[in-house]
Order: structure tokens, then sequence, then C-alpha cells
């Protein structure tokens, strides 16, 4: 069944059209997507650069994930499949919503569209056949499970070129960094917990430019790293194995925000360099205090719609990340 | 360890080292427009570390707190600030200073020096400074002098870096191009001086690279065996605004053609350079350049046309002629329109003319490179059934709407075979909606960073005077007459037969 659509003025993101069945099969699916693009001229051009594929287990998660895509239309302008995995063998079969989005920017329309299977009995063993009728021909797949991790031996992992994790949202469990680094020896992996200290590494790397801080990193006595489980451990990986420093210089501590305090003694003069998120607030501090030196600080703001923004950014570099594999091996060491 | 910063992203986005960036002409427009807003988005990208520091320089009286209000001021005015940048922007702006004072007085030169110094202490900028000059041309040598004087032209410190940006126009011709050369390297080596052009900084430009050069399919006929001609058309649809006064002494050629048109000439017609980088790049633009052709007085008189505006409609609103402008004289001879047909002596362009057309007043803002392909050397068709096929082109638009556009024959559906033109447009900004950086806000980046590759080398402003020198002493004989078009047309008709003359018309962008 089709379904008319009233466009929201205020939202840059304009719903051309969607398409909703239960029971259906995946031509059915493809026919009507293909429909809802052939009868809206809007949508005749497109200019895509990936497949991204959500799979999602959780009910509580599916809407999140739901909004985080569309929302990253305004990014990547891409074809989203998002699966919502029942965890039930009965009434197999798959219920569908396929939609058509017009995003105006600054300069023409970009088209997007999403199809949203929420998938019960077999096949959701199988959900490498279900993805690969709605891959875009030629372009890289991104897998993203917003709070799990997948077994090795995944079909789905095939369909991939990439796949998106989150080492926070998967929650402190002992196990998961090593079975992020096993994932990483089959194929590419973007955790998004690492995208999201980004922030944090870029503000610690910008104390340490220039003369009069440099040298200190030579020297560094302590570092305390806080922070959930996950990003915690992949900041305080990092600068141990990035400083060639012993577990003994490092020590972290589970905390709401991540942040970084480093000491270092340089000729008879400490210097205290720290990146902090304050409780409360949506912002980033960082400051320099070198005694008889330099005293200086930052502040950051971050942004709204974190997840989209976090997601696209993951998805912006495509190549291998050699610091992460660094951060990893050293958060392993850790552990 | 080595020097580097092992906590430094290997790759992604360039952090500029701690530094301060001196401004010339802090109270000017081009600070206000183009710079603060720049400084503030790279703050905000976190491309600026914490101990970076400005020092606007200009004769207003201000103390260090107005200019940091002024500028505050400038960035929210202008579309910044916000619940974002403010908290941002208040401990950024700690690092800003102030020193008042006339350009050409010592005691200002003597300020700035213990200015410097103290942020050094103070903020750990170690040294390292970009001067940036947005004053107007005639200050430029004065403030390069005095700089040199008082010792602020080289690094005090190992390991320190002192540059200087410059704004153009550089030069007004070939001979005032090298004078103001010979003062500037009397204080700065040629390394540390880095000539803007911001049409470089746009992405879309620097796309230009990456489509030929990132790319198998484009370069095989990007040359004379395929290519039957070239047009470069840099159009605006507005007037001259208040500029009137400015531009009454540079005219299209000297305020378009010899930078903009110029570079966009120099990366169509380049060989793939060896290496990406500063030298890599420059080198073969500066040999690109030299292959254009020079051209005689008979071939100005032929080969070039200039005009001017006089009152017309643009986009639904009457306008007045140039000669109506605010500060403009009544009998004014100065162009506001150009087009010429350049030719190239080498290997890949011999025999392909490059017809060029700059102009303001022309019915909308387009800048675009367009390649038309000579046709196939046999239609099998009957001429009726190809009647609405065009020679095949492909065009690049640089602004607005960058992107690419694929014109080729297609047949129309139906029983009869005809064959007629079709148009594939490709929109650089559908394909990737990440926020590009502008064209101030990058390249004041690379400077900090000490990356040339975007800013003009000595040797290619040379040859873009080289080039346009001949039409000034040609022009200013005046015996190549102004010709007029009425705004809001696609200029003259005499630019119009410039083209008919040899078989071909202007493309419509």
């Amino acid at each position: 069944m089709a379904e008319a659509v009233t466009a929201d003025v205020t939202s840059p993101i304009n719903t051309l059209g969607s398409w909703e069945g239960d029971g259906v099969t995946v031509a059915q699916i493809a026919a009507a997507l293909s429909d809802l693009r052939r009868h809206e001229q809007r949508a005749a051009v497109r200019t895509s650069v990936l497949t991204l594929v959500a799979v999602v287990r959780d009910p509580e998660v599916v809407d999140g994930t739901i909004e985080t895509v569309r929302e990253l239309g305004t990014r990547h302008p891409s074809r989203t499949l998002v699966l919502v995995i029942a965890d039930t063998d009965e009434d197999p079969g798959i219920d569908a919503t396929v939609s058509v989005h017009a995003l105006r920017s600054q300069g023409p329309t970009v088209c997007f569209e999403d199809v949203v299977l929420r998938v019960r009995g077999p096949a959701r063993w199988h959900l490498d056949s279900l993805i690969e009728p709605f891959t875009l021909p030629d372009l890289p797949v991104a897998v993203w499970l917003p709070n799990r991790l997948p077994s090795l031996g995944d079909p789905l992992l095939d369909t991939a070129d990439r796949v998106v994790v989150d080492t926070r949202a998967i929650g402190a469990r002992p196990d998961s960094l090593a079975q992020v680094s096993r994932l990483l020896r089959k194929l590419p992996v973007t955790d998004l917990s690492w995208v999201r200290i980004a922030p944090w590494r870029s503000l610690l790397a910008g104390l340490f430019e220039g003369h009069a801080s440099r040298p200190f990193l030579d020297h560094v006595t302590r570092i305390e790293v806080a922070g959930h489980f996950g990003p915690r451990h992949l900041m305080a990986g990092w600068l141990m194995a990035t400083l060639e420093l012993t577990r003994a210089h490092v020590h972290t501590e589970e905390a709401e925000h991540v942040s970084i305090r480093i000491t270092a003694e340089h000729e008879g003069r400490v210097g205290r360099f720290s990146v902090e998120r304050p409780a409360a607030e949506r912002v980033i501090h960082s400051s320099v205090d070198i005694d008889d030196g330099p005293t200086v600080e930052q502040t950051w703001r971050l942004r709204d719609r974190w997840p989209s923004r976090s997601l696209a950014d993951a998805l912006t570099r495509i190549g291998d990340d050699p610091v992460y594999r660094r951060a990893l091996r050293g958060a392993l060491e850790l552990l | 360890m080595s020097d580097a910063n092992p906590l430094a992203e290997p790759v992604g986005d360039k952090v500029a080292p701690p530094a301060v960036l001196v401004v010339f002409g802090a109270s000017g427009d081009l600070t206000s427009r183009k710079l603060m807003p720049a400084v503030e988005r790279l703050a905000l990208r976190r491309l600026l570390p914490a101990g970076f520091s400005v020092v606007g320089v200009a004769r207003t009286e201000l103390s260090d707190d107005d200019f940091r209000e002024r500028m505050r001021t400038t960035v929210e005015k202008l579309g910044g600030g916000g619940d974002e940048a403010g908290p941002v922007w208040a401990a950024f702006t700690g690092g800003f200073r102030y020193v008042a004072g006339d350009y050409g007085d010592e005691a200002t030169f003597d300020r700035l020096k213990s200015v410097l110094d103290e942020l050094d202490r103070e903020r750990g900028t170690s040294g390292n400074r970009l001067y940036y000059l947005a004053t107007p041309p005639g200050t430029f040598p004065v403030i390069v002098d005095a700089l040199a004087e008082h010792g602020l032209n080289r690094p005090t410190t190992d390991g320190a870096f002192v540059r200087i940006v410059i704004e153009k126009p550089y030069g007004h011709d070939e001979q005032s191009a090298r004078d103001l050369d010979t003062r500037v390297h009397a204080a700065f080596a040629e390394e540390q001086v880095y000539r803007i052009d911001h049409y470089l900084g746009k992405e879309t430009v620097q796309n230009v690279l990456a489509l030929r050069f990132a790319n198998t399919i484009f370069e095989p006929i990007w040359n004379r065996r395929y290519v039957d001609h070239v047009q470069i058309t840099v159009a605006e649809e507005l007037g001259v605004g208040h500029r009137g006064g400015f531009y009454e002494k540079a005219g299209a050629l000297r305020d378009i053609v010899q930078n903009h048109v110029m570079q966009v000439l120099a990366l169509t017609l380049m060989e793939p350079p060896a290496t990406f980088d500063a030298d890599g790049i420059r080198d073969e633009k500066v040999k690109a350049l030299k292959a254009v052709d020079i051209l005689s007085p008979d071939d100005v008189a032929e080969h070039v046309v200039r005009a001017q505006y006089t009152s017309g409609w643009v986009g639904g609103e009457e306008v007045p002629g140039y000669r109506e402008e605010e500060g403009v004289d009544p009998h004014s001879q100065t162009e506001t329109y150009m087009a010429m047909r350049l030719l190239v002596d080498n290997w890949r362009w011999a025999g392909v003319p490059f017809y060029v057309r700059t102009g303001k007043r022309l019915p909308k803002r387009v800048t675009e490179v367009a390649m038309e392909f000579q046709r196939p050397p046999h239609l099998p068709f009957k001429a009726s059934q190809a009647m609405g096929l065009a020679p095949d082109a492909l065009v690049l638009r640089i602004q607005p709407d960058e992107g690419i556009t694929l014109r080729f024959g297609a047949k129309v559906p139906g029983q009869a075979f005809q064959v007629r033109s079709v148009s594939m447009d490709f929109f650089y900004g559908a394909a990737f909606l990440e926020e590009t950086p502008e064209a101030y806000e990058r390249l004041l980046l690379d400077a900090l960073v000490g990356d040339q590759t975007l800013f003009i080398r000595t040797d290619e402003v040379e040859q873009a005077w080289r080039i346009v020198d001949p039409i000034l002493t040609a022009w200013a004989d005046e015996t190549v007459p102004l010709a007029r078009y009425e705004a809001g047309s696609w200029g003259p008709a005499e630019a119009d037969q410039l083209l008919s003359r040899d078989g071909r018309r202007w493309r419509k962008p």
C-alpha cells in the first residue's frame, strides 16, 4: 500500500513518498522502492557514496537507530537498510517500510532512501540474503551494529566492506575489546567510541605542539584517564602505546565523561596538561600549565546530534586506521 | 623521539602549530569579512592550538578589549558565534592583542615586537609568526621594509617560522610586480612568502586536480586530438557596488583575468605533476602558462574584446550602467567585461583555441571550464536524424552548483531513429554533504602549517603578467575600441563575433 506524505516545511528533509507492507517478499519491497523513485521526479537523480546496513536486535534502540540513519542522510546520501531482528522463530516473515527522502541543501536537491525490514523466523540467520538485493552496485557496504559485536562466522560479515561497532554501547564486557581485535583481522572496523573521543585526542595533541611544551611529551611521569569502559581504555591504550610508556604510568577510573591529565617533568620544571569535560556541560576544557612557562586554556563545545555526527565521521574515513589498532593493542594490555 | 608530535593524527586535518597571526589592516573590511570568520571556524574545528594568538595592527586607536569585542561582533554579524561558538571564542580571544599605529612609524613596530615577545613567553607561541597584509597594495613595501628593519622578518629561535601572506593585487603590471618582488625578497625568502588568490582555496578549484589526476577516463581525451576548443567563463551578476574607485584603476583584466582566470587556465592546461606537493604542482602550472602564446598588438585588436556595461535589468531589477555607478568617471574607459582567444604552444594543446570571458552584470554568477570535443569523423546517420546532436562536451562547474556535466548523444525513444544531445550532471555537493572549509579558512591553515601548494609562486605571477601585459599596453594606446553591452546580457556583439569568425559560439552557462 502506498501512502501520501505531507512535506515538513521546517525540516531540510522532505519525505517524498513511503510504502509499507506486512509479510512481503524482497521482490515486492524492491519493486516498491523502484516505483517510489520512478514516480518522483525529484528522486530521479542520485549521487550515492555507500550502502549502510544497520542491524538491531534490541527493540529499545530501534527508533533511535532509524532516527540516526535519517539524520545521516544530511551528511552521506546513501541507501540505508535497517534490519530489525525479532528474537523469535514464530510467525516467520518480513514486514517492510520503504521511504524516499529529499534533502534541500545549498545546491541541488539530494535524494536518499531508507528501507526498514522487521525480520522474523529463519531468515534472521541469513541476513546476508536480505542485504544483497538492496546494495547499490559497486559501492562499499558498511554494516553498523549499534550495541553488539558480530561473531566471526556471522554471514553478515560476508556482505560488509566495513563494520561499525561501539565498544561503549556494548557495555563493560572484559572480552569485548579482544573480540574487536579479532574482528579487525577479518575486515576494517570502525569503533564509534574511538570516533567520539576524537575531540579529546586532537585537543590533547594540540597541547604538545610547539617548542614550549613538546619536550614534556618525552618525559611523562603520570597519565590519568577517566571515562566509561571502552573509550577510557582506548584513550589510555593510545597514550601508553604511542608514548611508549609502561602500565605503571597509566591510571584509569570509571567516570561519566572522558577526561585526561598528563603530568611531565622536563629540565626541572613540571608541566600539567589536561583535557576534561565538566559533568553537566557540553564543553571540553583543555589546559597547559608549565612551571615558569606558558599557561593557556582552550574550550571546545560538543555539537548536537552526536550519534549521527559520529556515525557520519566514521563513514567519512573509510581506510584502515592504524592509530586505532595501536590504541586497541594498548587497551588490551591495560585490561 | 623526533621533534614531531607523536600524538598528532597521521592523516586527516592538519592542526596549526602555536603561532601568532599578525594582521595588518586589522580594522579593515577584509579582516572583518574573511579573516576573522576563518579564524573562528578554524578554532571551532579544533585546528588551532591553545596558545594560538592574534595581533591586530592598524591606524585606528583601539584597546585589546575593544579589538576582541569588535572581532566578536564581526563574527556574529556574519552568522558565526552563537551557542556553539560563545565559550570557545571567549577562551580563544584571550590571546588577542592590538597594536595601534601608522605603518610608517617606527614606534608601531617597536610595540609590535614587544607584544610578540610577551605572547611567546605567556602563551608558548615559540617565535612562530604569520604576517597577513590585509592592507591596500601601496602599503605592502612599507610594511615589509619595517618588518625587516626591526628584525621581525626572520625566526629568532631554532625551528620557528616567520611567513608573510600577501593579498592581491600583486602589482598592477609586469614591471610593478617585479619591483614589489624585489622589495619583498630583500626581506623574506621565497619560502616565507605566501601570495594568496582565494580562488585556489575553493574546494571545487582543487577538485579540478582530483578530477584530472585521480581518474584515467578524462586524461586520454584532455588534448588536441579530441578537444575542439575550450571556453572559460567567470561571470558575475553584480556590478561594482561601492568599489567603483578601486575598479576604475583595475578593470576586469587586472581584477579577474590576471589572477583567478590565469589560475583556472593553468590548472586546465597543466601536465600531470610528478608529486602532489607545492613545487610539483607549481612547476607544472608555470610550464603551462609559459606555453601560452603572447598576443601581438594586432592579435589584441583581433582576438581581444573589451566592453563596459550600460544600464539594464539583472534578476528582475533595473540596474545603472557602469558610468553611473558611485565613484566611477562618467567618461570612464575601464572595461567591466573582456573576452579573448588564447593559443597554447605545446604538444598537448597546439591549435586548440581557449576562449576566455569575464564580466560584471552578466545574467548570473557562474565560473566554469567547458571543453567542447570534436565531432565524430563520420556520422552513419542521415543529417535529419542527428539534427539535435551537438558536439560532446565536458563542463567543469566551479561555482555555483559545483560539479561536472557531460553532454553526449543518445537515441530518442520511439520507432524513428533520432539522435539528440543529453546532459548528465554530477553535483559535487550531492555526493559529499560535508561541511567544506571556506577558501580563507583553508588557505590560512595552509599558511600556518607551511603548505605553499595553493599559493602563487613568484614565477607564476610573472607568467600571468607576461600574458596580460601586452593587452594592457595595446589598450593603453586606445587602438582597441571599448564596446558596450547591456547589463543582464552575456556581453557585447563583438565577443560573439570573436567566436563566430571561427565558426563557433559561446555556451550559455
